[in-house]
């Protein structure tokens, strides 16, 4: 391992948020253009919301866009049909998704392993069909437009969304307070039950823990985060497409976890901007992205589990621990 | 104590009965394990559940611990039927299990494994506060640990320990719910000589403090150490009492053809 | 307002039970897999495009459907096979996530592979010429084509039935989908077994695939849709259940199909609410073993 690597990875992992924050300030900078950069914190975000339940506690969920879904409809139809304040309308998005989260999770939790993968797929599928036929709201098959916040005045600045670096930073805030509280969760006496949940169900519960209502607990986090991701990419994007909804849509957010390292801090931005920097890339070579990105996917699992940013933290790790051999 | 000693003596008796058993049955399919058994067991008593192989021992076990639930009859606890409830929730109350095959997060170092156990007894569902600030958990595990001889192998993770020694952790995160009851199932299996030994030792130790009920099938082991015994056989409860009751009991003798 | 005759209901049931057919064998292939290497096939529904898109590719090659609907099954079972061989196999013992992973990815490339190689716009597809017209079921003339289609997935269920419970294949199925450990002890090669159980599994998604081709539009986006309508089957029939996936698919497909008349509007929605009933009320599914679920 480079001799200068272990100290810098050292020191990010004792200050993980505030290395992830310094990280993302200076990230628009590295970025083609500015949009992508937005792009990236947002679906890091949604990342980092699926991380939780999957890399953290182990539960394979296919059915994340139903939150992505919701925070993103919910905040568009705040502001677009009730002409809600911007601030309120996230909120609303945020509370929508953490609802829609309880109860998937109360009927999806009854199932074990793999059959939990199978239901959210189908109840994240009742979602995308629910808001598609409600087409007076939703806007149906075109998806719901005119998600817009005109500009305004704070502390002195004029905050205009129109404009992608404002744009980031503004929602910079956002993402900050959230892994905040995801890093405060994991550090939290729930934080070792759902990794305890992960590595040995049974064993868990033996030692006392309520399986059932922890995991419902991590699934509603889980969903709320998801759904201000959703909510600033409503905002993002000022229209709303019906595909945020489609379960392809949560087996985007299996692959960026997958690819960045699932289990880690930073691993779901990692395999965030991977893959939305490599599909921009992709897409202007040729238009066989998904086979390509299905390729990487299998080759990922195949060969490297632990995606990017998790096997460079194996190494570090394997670097830092004093030999307990054998 | 100004009840008159008839009353004392009844209520004392009362007091006495920790977990019990009342007409338990269990059929698996057209298969009948457990036919009617009604067993009392006493507080700070050691306890063995014996038997040859498919007597019903491990299912008898795993009703009283919690893990199944019987086809018909209740299991009481301190008096209250836990009958069918949650296995968390026999822990909470204060009874406390060791797996047959060990069972323990095999990834989590064994001060974590044990740490997590005493978690539960401070907090659940707290997701806020960080953890490294408890206090006296971190404290109590490492204690523990030392306890079952496990002090200097804190931060092995645990599926690297040797087998002894898992099931030396598992009694140790037992322990970490400082329960009143604690269930052990073949404690002492795939052990060395010198493994089962300390094992021992440290069940006599405890039984001393809390009520501990093993499963055993090693005879030599259980007859020198435990209170009362309690022979099964094809699922029927054939005998219970002293060592010296079941070593003469002329229905064990014949069950087990001269073995112990 | 269309008027709600007893023959426009009992016609509509069996058109329900036409696209029963489809999901129950859907589900059958799904079950097997799972059943046998506790693997869910994320690739299921992609298979079963491939065999809309192979049946028609053979067909007109060949011009014959009967022959197709031979030939398709064993390509697309081929290609399980090697998928199996080579992209799951690997994955065993790594835990029960990596392989569901992994066919999600397959998923990714065969619908790609399809595009490329018959376009993205799909292919046109018709009823083959022999089984063309309608017949009269006494209530209302019904597509021919339709009854076929019930009579050869009942067929094929009746011979997987045989298969399993009568043959020695199927007693190693049988046995290894209670307990995988002991077909290993008593000396069998598992990994054949895994093998040919995924080469069947898929095999029968593809065949479905040349069933249902006539029946819809065929491009490379038919199977994700299809997907998710298995996974509903499975649920409510409960897994590793062959008797389970045949009654749910043909409950599945009459709920579609009742409500594509009686309330169009909740068509897709009503058989994913059924779903969630089931969930609610017996979580193992219909013919599903408690334990695994719930």
């Amino acid at each position: 391992m480079a001799p200068l690597l272990t100290p810098v990875l050292t020191l990010i992992a004792r200050h993980r948020v505030l290395s992830v924050l310094l990280f993302l300030l200076i990230f628009p900078w590295l970025m083609p253009y500015e949009a992508l950069a937005v792009n990236i914190l947002i679906f890091g975000l949604y990342a980092v919301g699926f991380n939780l339940l999957f890399g953290y506690t182990g539960m394979l969920s296919f059915g994340h866009a139903a939150f992505l879904g919701v925070g993103s409809y919910l905040t568009g139809m705040s502001i677009v049909h009730a002409h809600l304040h911007w601030l309120i309308a996230i909120a609303i998005g945020v509370g929508a998704s953490g609802l829609v989260g309880a109860l998937m999770g109360h009927l999806a939790i009854r199932t074990r392993g793999i059959y939990f993968s199978m239901v959210t797929l189908a109840l994240g599928q009742i979602v995308y069909y629910g808001f598609y036929k409600a087409e007076r709201w939703t806007g149906g098959e075109n998806g719901l437009r005119g998600v817009t916040v005109p500009a305004f005045e704070f502390a002195g600045w004029t905050i205009d969304f129109t404009n992608p670096v404002t744009k980031y930073y503004v929602m910079l805030g956002f993402v900050a307070i959230a892994l905040g509280l995801v890093s405060r969760i994991l550090a939290s006496p729930f934080g070792a039950v759902i990794e305890a949940i992960r590595e040995n169900e049974k064993r868990a519960a033996a030692c006392g823990y309520d399986v059932a209502r922890s995991k419902l607990l991590v699934f509603v986090l889980s969903a709320a985060i998801c759904g201000l991701a959703g909510s600033l990419r409503a905002i993002h994007l000022s229209v709303v497409p019906i595909d945020s909804l489609h379960y392809l849509q949560s087996g985007q957010a299996v692959m960026m976890c997958l690819l960045g390292g699932m289990g880690t801090f930073f691993g779901p931005f990692v395999g965030a901007a991977v893959f939305l920097y490599l599909e921009d890339v992709v897409t202007t070579l040729t238009r066989h992205w998904m086979a390509v990105v299905g390729t990487i996917f299998m080759v990922f699992i195949l060969f490297f589990p632990r995606g990017i940013w998790g096997s460079l933290i194996a190494r570090w790790e394997r670097a830092t621990t004093p030999s307990a051999q054998t | 104590m100004n009840a008159p000693l008839i009353q004392r003596h009844a209520m004392d008796v009362q007091a006495d009965i920790l977990i019990e058993a009342r007409h338990i049955s269990r059929q698996f399919g057209a298969f009948q394990a457990l036919t009617d058994i009604s067993v009392q067991f006493r507080a700070k008593h050691l306890c063995a559940i014996i038997g040859p192989n498919g007597a019903g021992k491990s299912t008898f076990f795993n009703i009283l611990s919690g893990a199944i639930a019987p086809s018909s009859g209740s299991v009481l606890f301190q008096g209250q039927d836990i009958t069918g409830l949650e296995p968390h929730e026999y822990a909470r109350r204060g009874i406390a299990k060791s797996f047959q095959i060990t069972n323990v997060f095999k990834q989590l170092s064994a001060h974590e494994n044990v740490r997590v156990a005493v978690q539960m007894r401070h907090a659940r569902f707290d997701f806020f506060s960080p953890r490294a600030k408890l206090a006296g958990v971190a404290q109590t595990a490492q204690a523990l640990l030392e306890r079952v001889g496990l002090a200097s192998l804190g931060q092995k993770p645990a599926g690297d320990l040797a087998h002894g020694q898992q099931r030396s952790l598992e009694v140790a995160m037992a322990l970490a719910a400082d329960p009143q009851l604690l269930l052990m199932d073949e404690p002492t299996a795939g052990m060395s000589p010198e493994e089962t030994t300390v094992m021992m030792d440290l069940i006599t130790e405890l039984a001393a403090e809390r009520t501990v009920i093993l499963v055993e099938h090693k005879m030599k082991l259980v007859m020198g150490i435990c209170k009362t015994l309690i022979v099964l056989h094809h699922g029927q409860l054939l005998a219970q009492g002293s060592p010296e009751d079941i070593r003469a009991n002329p229905e064990v003798r014949r069950v087990y053809l001269g073995q112990g | 307002m269309v008027e709600l005759t007893p023959q426009l209901l009992g016609l509509q049931l069996v058109t329900g039970v036409a696209l029963g057919a489809i999901y129950a064998l859907l589900a059958v292939g799904l079950s097997l897999i799972f059943g046998m290497l506790t693997v869910v096939n994320f690739a299921h529904g992609a298979f079963f495009m491939v065999g809309a898109f192979l049946g028609i590719y053979f067909q007109t090659l060949t011009g014959s459907f009967a022959l197709s609907l031979v030939i398709t099954p064993l390509v697309v079972g081929s290609v399980g096979m090697l998928a199996e061989r080579f992209l799951v196999r690997p994955l065993y013992g790594r835990g029960i996530d990596y392989p569901l992973l992994l066919t999600f990815g397959l998923s990714y490339v065969l619908i790609e592979l399809m595009r490329v190689l018959f376009g993205i716009e799909g292919l046109p597809s018709s009823t083959p010429a022999m089984l063309r017209g309608s017949v009269d079921l006494g209530i209302g003339r019904f597509p021919l084509y339709r009854l076929v289609l019930i009579g050869a997935t009942a067929a094929v269920v009746l011979g997987l039935w045989l298969m399993i419970e009568k043959t020695r294949f199927g007693l190693i199925i049988r046995a290894g989908s209670r307990d995988p450990e002991i077909v290993r002890v008593l000396g069998v090669d598992v990994a054949r077994v895994w093998l040919l159980v995924f080469g069947l599994g898929t095999a029968i998604a593809g065949l479905s695939g040349v069933l249902a081709a006539p029946t819809r539009a065929v491009n490379p986006e038919m199977g994700i849709t299809v997907l998710a309508e298995s996974f509903v089957v499975t649920v409510v029939g409960g897994m590793g259940s062959l008797m389970g996936a045949v009654v749910a698919g043909l409950l599945v497909g009459v709920v579609f199909s009742m409500t594509s008349l009686l309330a169009p509007e909740f068509a897709e929605l009503s058989i994913f609410v059924l779903m969630a009933l089931v969930l609610l009320v017996r979580p193992q599914g219909l013919f599903g073993k408690a334990g695994l679920m719930g």
